[in-house]
């Protein structure tokens, strides 16, 4: 039987495997693909809680609002992308470094 | 054999979701990371099914695969006129990252295997939609107002920002 | 806490509501003003949104009956604590709505989306102050970050603008995800979304001896998406740069406004998910396995000590004041540590008097770029001979800042020292005071440069060109920080009612 430790532990995975690619990856796309893995390794978490131990719904209804919220930061980091692109013509945070840290 | 089923297609999907999440921030090429992101989602809707919550794993394909993956996809071809030139992405501190990575991951699999999780009785299987949407309409209904604020100003924002004019 | 329904909620939340109207208000009014001439159409969207806030600032002002309920089923908390927050980010709002005006480098960008998302943030600020439900907490936050992505970017053609908007939305949405993961983990542990349902399964025997290195990582995932919005360290990195591209008043705006809501969700958070109040509600006692109280210690002290160095090295006006604000935020959490009211006191006091005093230090950088061109802090010279009012001005700010008696930043400091030496902190004090002498370094280097550098150039200067809205502003955000001493006893009936109601958490 498959049970809730197992999906915890693929979610702290896919959660891990995201931080990897936010730690090492130049391109902002990239990172922002990284991002998304974070957001669903939530997701998975959140689904397995509302099934395993609250049973009811009130964690996919998080689910649901967390994947609205995802959706419009996509739409928002893409358009910076854009726009910084017609700067830069060339997307790689290693560009991006005017400003100094 | 009852329970063989279900097993066999979680191990499967686990092993697809990290297989391509791991190509989707290791590899070296945009294009083929975006299409991995595809599998990845559609593993977790897979996983959602199997955690009896079809309506979310819906969203999830109609969203994500449809309206995210789909919109990155754009990202990466737009920025790169010639697109398959240029694609290629270098990657620094390859060995920190992975070692912080590991750590979390080892961290965090050991807190979620030693904590004891109250698990209560397992609900019946049956459609989600009509409950969530219930919930939507009376419990959740500010979060809800609030989520259309929230797409109002993305929208907004987005469209902003690649209007090339400046002045209006 | 009374949990109130939908219907008997919306009495609660007419200055929320009156914001939602006004910015798709102005929205339409920027659209169906598209064709007329930019100085007509920008009057046709500055005064609705002026006359909106002014509207939900009045609403939120009056609304001081003592009563404290959960609203919309338990998911915002309506107490005396969030309505001192509101009319706070509402007044911060009115100040940067009229530093947009003349600010030089907005002067060739079209203003309608910009107001739009200003009243955006504001509204999501109020929600994400007041939110007691770990949903609404994450969902307001976003909203919070998504338009302030926006605004940060706002200069579209500007490379800095640009660079400053990315780092801010790569960072913060990796934050937020961070926090995102240990909110579904908490969520796990506890069976439930609700705060104070929350701090009772946590109060519970059982879930006590257990669950403490779970509480622990999930606290740790927690204060990486609060500690984003605080500025506090280790999240603090996108500060200098986002504080530096982003177009001044937007700076000034995000150094206060999100900070404040930042502390405030920490105050919701920990005060409400995971400590329980004594019988007489002045003082709170952690609840669960985990010793958070140290934890918060060590950031602040990390943070202000952080703050102030790399505040000292800083040669851009922007970035000086991005590490300054690092530190502040510092100080302002000595006050979460101590659990009791009059932490929470002295926590907004400070809140509210380093409103006035960092928003003035911010139209002052507005002022002197628009007429120097520069945020380089050497271009400072020779102010004093070319606006001496000015400068007098931006000295009382920076004394203010710095900590300085009479002024009213010196109260604040001392208010929040004194709190932390009752609770028997005293070494924490000591390390305050220590790093608001360190602070005071970098604060003098600048008014030594806007008094001293430059006198020796013969050559006549003309006057600093100074706009009449700006003067009086300047004026308005002074003057509180003199006669601080006068107001302070109505400033401490104010937060005492505000934390007393606070106790109902």
């Amino acid at each position: 039987m498959i049970s809730l430790e197992h999906y915890l532990i693929v979610a702290a995975a896919l959660f891990s495997l995201g931080l990897y690619g936010v730690l090492t990856r130049k391109n902002a796309i990239n990172v922002l693909m990284s991002i998304e893995l974070i957001f669903n390794s939530a997701n998975i978490n959140l689904i397995a809680f509302s099934r395993f131990v609250s049973g009811d719904t009130e964690g996919q209804v998080f689910a649901l609002f967390v994947i609205v919220i995802a959706a419009c930061e996509a739409a928002v980091a893409l358009a910076i992308i854009m726009s910084l692109y017609r700067i830069l013509k060339d997307v790689s945070l290693d560009e991006a470094s005017v400003l100094k840290g | 054999m009852e329970t063989l089923g279900p097993q066999i297609i979680f191990w499967a999907f686990a092993a697809l979701m990290l297989g391509s999440a791991f190509i989707v921030v290791h590899g070296k090429n945009l294009v083929r990371s975006a299409f991995s992101l595809l599998a990845t989602f559609f593993s977790a809707a897979v996983f959602y099914v199997m955690l009896g919550a079809d309506f979310l794993a819906g969203v999830q394909l109609l969203v994500y695969v449809g309206g995210i993956l789909t919109l990155l996809v754009f990202g990466v071809m737009l920025t790169n006129r010639i697109y398959n030139l240029n694609l290629e992405t270098q990657t620094f501190q390859v060995l920190p990252g992975a070692l912080v990575s590991l750590a979390v991951f080892v961290i965090l699999t050991t807190v979620v295997v030693r904590t004891p999780w109250s698990q209560s009785a397992l609900i019946e299987d049956g459609p989600t939609t009509p409950i969530i949407g219930r919930a939507l309409m009376t419990e959740y209904v500010l979060p809800f107002e609030i989520a259309s604020v929230l797409l109002l100003v993305a929208l907004l924002g987005a469209a902003m920002l690649v209007r090339r004019r400046t002045d209006l | 806490m009374e949990r109130l329904d939908t219907i008997s909620s919306l009495q609660y939340f007419v200055p929320e509501i009156v914001l939602v109207f006004t910015l798709m208000a102005v929205l339409v009014c920027d659209l169906v003003s598209k064709n007329r001439a930019p100085r007509e159409r920008r009057l046709l969207i500055v005064i609705p949104s002026l006359i909106g806030l002014v509207v939900a600032l009045s609403y939120s002002l009056q609304g001081s009956e003592a009563v404290s309920a959960g609203l919309f089923h338990n998911m915002v908390a309506f107490d005396g604590f969030g309505q001192m927050l509101r009319v706070i980010f509402i007044v911060t709002s009115i100040f940067v709505l009229l530093f947009t005006l003349h600010s030089n480098e907005l002067r060739l960008v079209h203003h309608g989306e910009l107001l739009v998302l200003l009243l955006t943030v504001t509204v999501a600020l109020i929600w994400m102050a007041n939110s007691i439900n770990l949903l609404m907490i994450y969902l307001a936050l976003e909203t919070v970050s998504v338009a302030s992505y926006v605004m940060v970017g706002y200069l579209k053609t500007d490379r800095l603008s640009n660079e400053a908007s990315l780092k801010y939305i790569l960072f913060g949405a990796v934050s937020t995800g961070t926090m995102l993961f240990g909110l579904s983990l908490l969520y796990g542990l506890t069976g439930s979304l609700d705060l104070f349902e929350i701090r009772s399964a946590l109060s519970s025997q059982e879930v006590v001896a257990s669950s403490g290195p779970a509480l622990m990582v999930i606290l740790v995932l927690v204060l990486a998406g609060i500690g984003f919005k605080m500025a506090t360290v280790p999240f603090h990195f996108w500060c200098p740069d986002v504080y530096t591209g982003a177009p001044t008043p937007v700076t000034a705006f995000l150094s206060v406004g999100p900070k404040v809501a930042g502390f405030a969700v920490l105050i919701r958070f920990f005060y409400g998910g995971l400590a329980s109040p004594s019988e007489d509600g002045a003082s709170w006692a952690m609840v669960g396995s985990v010793d958070w109280q140290t934890m918060l210690m060590g950031i602040s002290v990390i943070t202000m000590t952080l703050g102030n160095v790399g505040a000292l090295l800083q040669t851009n006006m922007k970035r000086l004041l991005a590490y300054s604000s690092i530190a502040h935020a510092g100080y302002i959490m000595m006050g979460a540590v101590v659990l009791s009211g009059e932490g929470i006191q002295a926590m907004l006091a400070y809140m509210i008097i380093y409103l006035f005093m960092n928003l003035g230090a911010f139209l002052v950088v507005i002022v002197v770029h628009n007429d120097v061109g520069s945020f380089d802090i050497k271009d400072y010279a020779g102010i004093w001979r070319r606006a001496p009012l000015l400068t007098i001005g931006m000295g009382i700010l920076l004394f203010s800042l710095m900590g300085i008696p009479p002024f009213a930043g010196f109260l604040a400091k001392w208010y929040i020292f004194s709190v932390v030496i009752d609770a028997g902190l005293g070494w924490f004090a000591v390390i305050g005071g220590l790093n608001s002498a360190i602070g005071a370094f970098y604060y003098l280097k600048i008014l030594k440069t806007m008094f001293i550098d430059g006198s020796d150039t013969p050559e006549p200067s003309t006057p600093l060109a100074l706009q009449p809205l700006y003067a009086g502003l300047l004026l308005v955000l002074i003057v509180p920080n003199i006669i601080g001493l006068l107001l302070w006893g109505y400033l401490d009936r104010v937060t005492e009612f505000s934390q007393k109601l606070l106790d109902a958490m």
